[in-house]
């Protein structure tokens, strides 16, 4: 360090890691509340670099260096300043009630790290939290939340001595002399790409790499800061000091953050992650944070409304909820009456909650008789949840995010999973075990992800073709007997009937490199990687499962799991996001009529031809809980099928597209406003919240709308009174199976930290870290099954499953094939039915539900993708979640997830953008053969330059930035026939600049 | 923390009525009598006087803000908008309407004056914000040469600033207004190396021409101002004959005093 002066041993200082920071932007989202702060103002920010010419993803957390010569405070014309340095500490302040807002600290900092109120025009800088650390905090609000751990503070000598223990080199940011006091650790992995060039973190770094214009558009910014920012903007602090603190959990992701709710005469004013809980230590994403922002958002539902205007028009008026209710049950027991039960669909999403989801909506269908209810599973994750229930008989896999369990892994493998955005928490968790044990990461994704930029190796994979990956890593593992024999021998099932096809089949690595576009010599290396770690985690996601061989490829890489012996051990595991809660729900048989037919589909994109031209039989009244018309493919056909729908209610939070199409809309309560649990997630935690606050207006809870609609058709003695209490409802209804008895609430209050790991049989029950292990009996089985399928072991292969698959035209031993709309023609899945039709019973779905069979189309001539070619649709579409600050439609309506993520964006290689005539930040037309839509153009060399991706959530109806959503260029006939889920991660497409 | 802050919405309806003010002056004049429109007029004069007395509260800001006095100078800083603009509209009427002869010139540079600082208040300050973590190359491998360069000039300050201010640490210090009637050219000398070591950091060429220059702007345009009343009290003080160009002269104190 070439600093002009020595500090004082007391000085205090941040230390940012940036080997740890995966640019969450958690920490910004704790400034902002900890200050009051508003759109435009900032105290710290997190900067996202990409590279041009190399593909390279870096974050900088940038806030005050809180410099030994400050250029900001000899640049305040103010006399005496407004601004100081403590000469003890070293900490830099502005005393806002002297600034002036000449600005000119701000043009001082060479380190732009100097933030200014446009509204209240002054300066405002970080001060390492004085104010809070006065009231009895340790830390800072930033480093208090950081889901890596990125993010340290102390005393500066302190914080070099640790990293210079743990052999980190602190990096020289010193280039003016003035004596920054914030530490940056450098990266410190040797990063290296298979196939593709190379990424090094010397490049991967803002010094090098360019911002993604779009996120600091000035229109996009401007968009936001017109609007006033809900509570607690611009409060005084003395207004935000909590007076009660409540723990509980955010309602969102599946990452189920465990925060506390802090109270001021019983108002919310502000959301921190639960410090003390003994597993994520306070660590929250932005997302938990920033529902302090939904439950105080103008833009909030708050009462019933009835259609006015046409269809989609969006014009309503208010009415009460008795009006609502009661014209609501008369039409459905119309509908019952001239269509059957079955006419009336509901679909459940993410917003409505795992508690309603799984009992009061799933009472609700039942009494009233209809199969057709699902959620978002089937556009999501159906496709590892029925791999996980044939193969292990049960959901998840049984490990824990403890450093004995997953923390002892030697090589973590992300494969279509990027957790360092989808579950940040947890990923920091991970990294940080990585950094301490020396473990290995490879990521295999078709983007430089989050998650793929901090590993050592990123594997740029053919988007569709994890499959062929996955058969040839087990090929390369089997053929060169790297496998664990003994394990496969003790627990596998069709086991050797697997071994035979596999080698039999060739799918060696030399097969699969160029339908991967990975090299051969890269596959063989993960490969004997995979099969030499003392312990391998492979973690896959909705890369995986968003395809028509969903089930297939999730099986595949439970085989190469089990072979390798990653399966019931401790850090080994195959792991697939949620862990599912086994809630019990269920309507006494005497008052459950008779469904008479099957299901139409299980995903509820198969249900518009049943809505649009009554086949295989009408559909004509849908409930919905979220967005479906941001969120369904093929947005085209499911608009119009909901325009012809005889009733269509939606229950939401904020107004969005699907709205626009109800007949009457229901405002709903969230989280704390009407007490439930939080996402079913990676490892098993059953987090409860608490009802804390009543709902804004006349708002109610899922469970209430349900109950009172349900009384209206008089199914009053199942779905009681009492059940609109969450806690009633879940100790009466909701645990009354054998892993989820000892999970009462009496247990969930006992811990501070409100959540309990399942499976717990009774109250006094231990949790249990990591489950199957060797010598252990599945807890809710039969002694001496290990697995809890029928037979005690990993089932790969049966002549009982042979059959099931068989009735879909498929096998049991999973075939490679891949999507329809692809660059270079390979096998893909061809539905024999179309959602018209009845198709066959699925052996995989309960209820009794319909299914398309499928057959797999070998390349030649006529392929469709070849076809798609011809017309000049010639990239390869990839859609997914955003970063980590959104979640599909409601944190959009979130002032400050804007704020971070304004705009719809199209990350694009820098030689498709050359070819194309494409800038960073230009406005660009996406075009399939289902749709058209435009979005911002992100130029990022850390993506395959065939591909293009968009995210999901953004939609016409929004606040702030509305755009058109990414489904519109989707397509819901390509399914998987097993688990019914749709191919949303590859379709092709042409790339234009958009017009004007 | 309560500042008292002028709210964009007031700052643009105090705009709005002053503007409205100047129009409604301007149409309603030949309405009044006419020594509402004689230049100088005993009326005009003393508008003029009264007007000038309240621009001295923007120069007492100045001075206040660098003279370590002002006990809160966000309150001197609204003193200045409040008067500025009462006294722009004083001036205006001052005028007499003539806005064909030089004078006018001075109502010119004072409405730039006052739209430059409504515009840095209302849209500027958006820039202003906007600027936080804009300067990424900061963070870029630091440049030898720039640094051997600074630490030169760090050790010419130093030993300048142990003859301008010996308590002072070089670290926090700048030069200000009593060190400028102090010791004016060690004062000068030290803010030349001050600019210099500022020119090397490139912070200001790193933003937006406007955001970097408004304020200098806006400065220089105030000591125009100044400068052009001192110039105008001169002329009709001294040149009354040469200023009436062969007219009449009409002004106050010199019809009234004599001269």
């Amino acid at each position: 360090m070439d600093s002009i002066e020595r500090g004082p041993s007391e000085r205090l200082a941040l230390l940012i890691d940036l080997e740890r920071c995966t640019g969450c932007k958690s920490c910004e989202a704790a400034c902002k509340t900890e200050h009051r702060l508003g759109p435009g103002e900032y105290r710290n920010k997190v900067v996202w670099a990409s590279e041009l010419e190399e593909a390279g993803l870096a974050f900088l957390t940038l806030t005050c260096q809180h410099c030994e010569r400050p250029a900001c405070l000899r640049a305040c014309p103010v006399n005496p300043k407004a601004i100081s340095k403590d000469p003890v500490t070293g900490i830099v302040r502005v005393d806002e009630s002297r600034c002036t807002g000449c600005g000119e600290c701000v043009i001082a900092c060479p380190y732009s790290a100097m933030g200014f109120d446009a509204q209240g025009h002054h300066a405002v800088k970080c001060d390492l939290c004085v104010d809070r650390r006065a009231e009895g905090e340790k830390t800072t609000a930033c480093a208090s939340v950081c889901p890596t751990q990125a993010i340290r503070f102390g005393k500066r000598s302190e914080l070099l001595a640790d990293a210079q223990q743990s052999g980190r080199a602190p990096r020289d940011q010193d280039h003016f002399l003035l004596g920054p006091a914030t530490i940056y650790l450098e990266r410190s992995s040797t990063q290296k790409v298979g196939g593709m060039v190379a990424v090094t973190p010397a490049r991967a770094h803002p010094d090098h790499s360019r911002r993604p214009s779009f996120m600091d558009g000035l229109a996009a910014q401007t968009a936001v800061q017109a609007q006033r920012p809900a509570f607690p903007y611009r409060e005084e602090r003395a207004d935000t000091a909590a007076d009660r603190v409540v723990p509980g959990g955010c309602n969102i992701c599946f990452n189920c953050c465990t925060v506390k709710f802090h109270f001021k005469n019983n108002k919310l004013v502000k959301i921190t992650g639960n410090d003390d809980d003994p597993l994520l230590k306070g660590r929250v994403c932005p997302k938990s944070q920033l529902t302090l922002q939904m439950y105080h958002s103008e833009h909030r539902l708050l009462y019933p409304q009835k259609r006015v205007g046409a269809r989609g028009e969006g014009r309503f008026e208010r009415i009460s909820w008795e009006q609502a209710l009661d014209e609501i049950a008369e039409k459905l027991k119309v509908i019952r009456d001239q269509y059957g039960a079955e006419a009336l669909a509901m679909y459940i999403g993410t917003r409505t909650g795992i508690l309603d989801y799984r009992t009061t909506t799933k009472m609700f269908a039942q009494m009233f008789g209809t199969p057709n209810k699902d959620g978002t599973d089937p556009f999501c994750a159906s496709g590892k949840n029925v791999a996980f229930e044939i193969t292990l008989g049960s959901i998840g896999s049984g490990n824990s995010y403890t450093e004995n369990d997953l923390g002892s892994a030697e090589l973590y493998v992300y494969m279509g999973d990027n957790q360092a955005e989808t579950r940040p928490v947890y990923f920091g968790m991970i990294n940080d075990w990585r950094l301490k044990n020396g473990a290995k990461m490879v990521a295999v994704d078709p983007r430089l992800t989050a998650t793929a930029s901090k590993a050592d190796r990123w594997l740029p994979i053919r988007p569709g073709t994890d499959m062929a990956l996955a058969l040839a890593l087990a090929q390369h593992i089997l053929a060169n007997n790297l496998h664990d024999a003994q394990f496969c021998a003790d627990w596998v099932l069709g086991f050797a009937q697997w071994r035979d096809y596999i080698l039999q089949k060739q799918y060696t690595p030399e097969w699969a490199a160029p339908i991967t576009g990975l090299a051969a010599n890269d596959i063989r290396q993960l490969a004997e990687e995979i099969a030499a770690a003392d312990g391998c985690v492979i973690f896959a996601s909705r890369g995986i499962n968003q395809h028509t061989n969903s089930t297939q490829t999730n099986r595949v890489l439970m085989f190469l799991s089990a072979i390798t012996g990653n399966w019931g051990r401790r850090g080994g595991a195959f792991f697939n996001m949620s862990a599912g809660t086994p809630l019990a729900a269920k309507v006494p048989e005497h008052r459950a009529p008779k469904i008479t037919r099957q299901r139409v589909r299980r995903s509820p994109a198969g249900w518009t031809d049943a809505m649009l031209h009554g086949k295989p039989y009408p559909i004509r009244a849908l409930i919905s809980c979220n967005n479906p018309l941001a969120q369904w493919p093929g947005q085209e056909k499911a608009r119009a099928a909901f325009a012809s729908l005889d009733l269509m209610v939606h229950i939401e939070l904020f107004a969005n597209e699907t709205s626009a199409y109800a007949d009457y809309l229901l405002p709903a309560a969230s989280g704390i406003e009407k007490g439930e649990i939080g996402r079913s997630n990676d490892d098993r935690r059953v987090v409860w919240i608490d009802k804390m606050i009543d709902p804004p207006g006349e708002a109610r809870s899922d469970t209430w709308i349900w109950v009172e609609l349900g009384k209206r058709l008089g199914f009053g003695d199942v779905l009681k009174e009492e059940y609109k209490d969450p806690a009633v409802l879940w100790d009466e209804v909701c645990i009354d199976t054998p892993a989820m008895k000892g999970c009462t609430q009496k247990r969930l209050h006992s811990v501070p930290h409100r959540w309990v790991r399942i499976p717990v049989a009774t109250e006094d029950a231990p949790e249990i870290e990591t489950l199957y292990l060797e010598g252990t009996t599945v807890p809710t089985g039969a002694p001496g099954r290990r697995f809890p399928t029928a037979s005690g072991k990993l089932e790969f292969w049966t002549e009982e499953l042979e059959a099931k698959f068989n009735m879909l035209g498929m096998s049991a031993l999973p075939e490679f094939y891949s999507e329809r709309e692809q660059l270079v023609d390979l096998p893909y899945m061809e539905l024999q039915e179309t959602d018209a039709e009845e198709g066959v019973i699925s052996p995989f779905c309960s209820p009794a539900t319909g299914s398309a069979r499928g057959k797999i189309i070998a390349p030649g001539p006529d392929h469709p993708g070849a076809k798609l070619r011809a017309r000049g649709f010639d990239t390869e579409l990839v859609t997914g979640r955003p970063p980590a600050a959104h979640f599909h439609s409601w944190t959009h309506y979130f002032w400050q997830s804007q704020e971070m993520w304004p705009d719809l964006y199209c990350q694009i290689h820098p030689e498709k953008a050359a070819k194309l005539g494409i800038k960073d930040g230009e406005r660009v037309c996406v075009e399939s053969a289902h749709g058209k839509i435009e979005a911002m153009a992100w130029v990022h060399a850390g993506i395959r330059p065939t591909a293009v991706f968009i995210p999901i959530g953004w939609g016409e109806r929004q606040p702030y930035n509305p755009w058109r959503p990414v489904n519109f260029l989707t397509d819901k006939t390509q399914r998987d026939p097993v688990s019914d889920q749709t191919n949303l991660k590859v379709l092709l497409c042409r790339v234009s600049r958009a017009a004007g | 923390m309560q500042r008292p802050d002028i709210h964009d919405t007031r700052l643009l309806q105090l705009t709005a009525a002053v503007v409205a003010a100047i129009i409604a002056w301007f149409l309603l004049r030949g309405l009044l009598p006419e020594a509402w429109r004689t230049p100088g007029s005993r009326e005009l004069y003393l508008i003029g006087v009264a007007g000038v007395l309240l621009l001295l509260v923007p120069v007492a800001f100045v001075v206040a803000k660098r003279g370590g006095s002002g006990a809160n100078p966000v309150n001197w800083f609204n003193a200045h908008v409040f008067c500025s603009f009462a006294g722009m509209v004083l001036i205006a009427i001052h005028s007499g309407g003539f806005l064909r002869r030089p004078p006018a010139l001075l109502l010119l540079a004072l409405i730039a004056l006052a739209a430059l600082g409504i515009w840095a208040r209302v849209y500027g300050s958006r820039r202003i914000a906007a600027t936080f973590a804009s300067k990424a190359p900061a963070f870029r491998v630091p440049d030898a040469e720039t640094r051997e360069r600074l630490r030169a000039l760090i050790s010419e300050k130093r030993a300048l600033l142990a003859q301008l201010d010996p308590q002072a640490n070089e670290g926090t210090f700048s030069v200000n207004l009593p060190h400028f009637l102090r010791a004016p050219r060690l004062a000068l000398a030290y803010r030349r190396l001050a600019r210099e070591e500022s020119r090397l950091l490139g912070s200001r060429a790193a933003v937006s021409p406007q955001q970097a220059w408004w304020r200098p702007l806006h400065m220089a345009l105030a000591w125009i101002f100044v400068l052009g009343v001192v110039i105008h009290v001169i002329t009709v003080t001294f040149f009354a004959g040469y200023v009436a160009d062969g007219g009449p002269i009409t002004w106050w104190h010199i019809t009234a005093w004599g001269g």
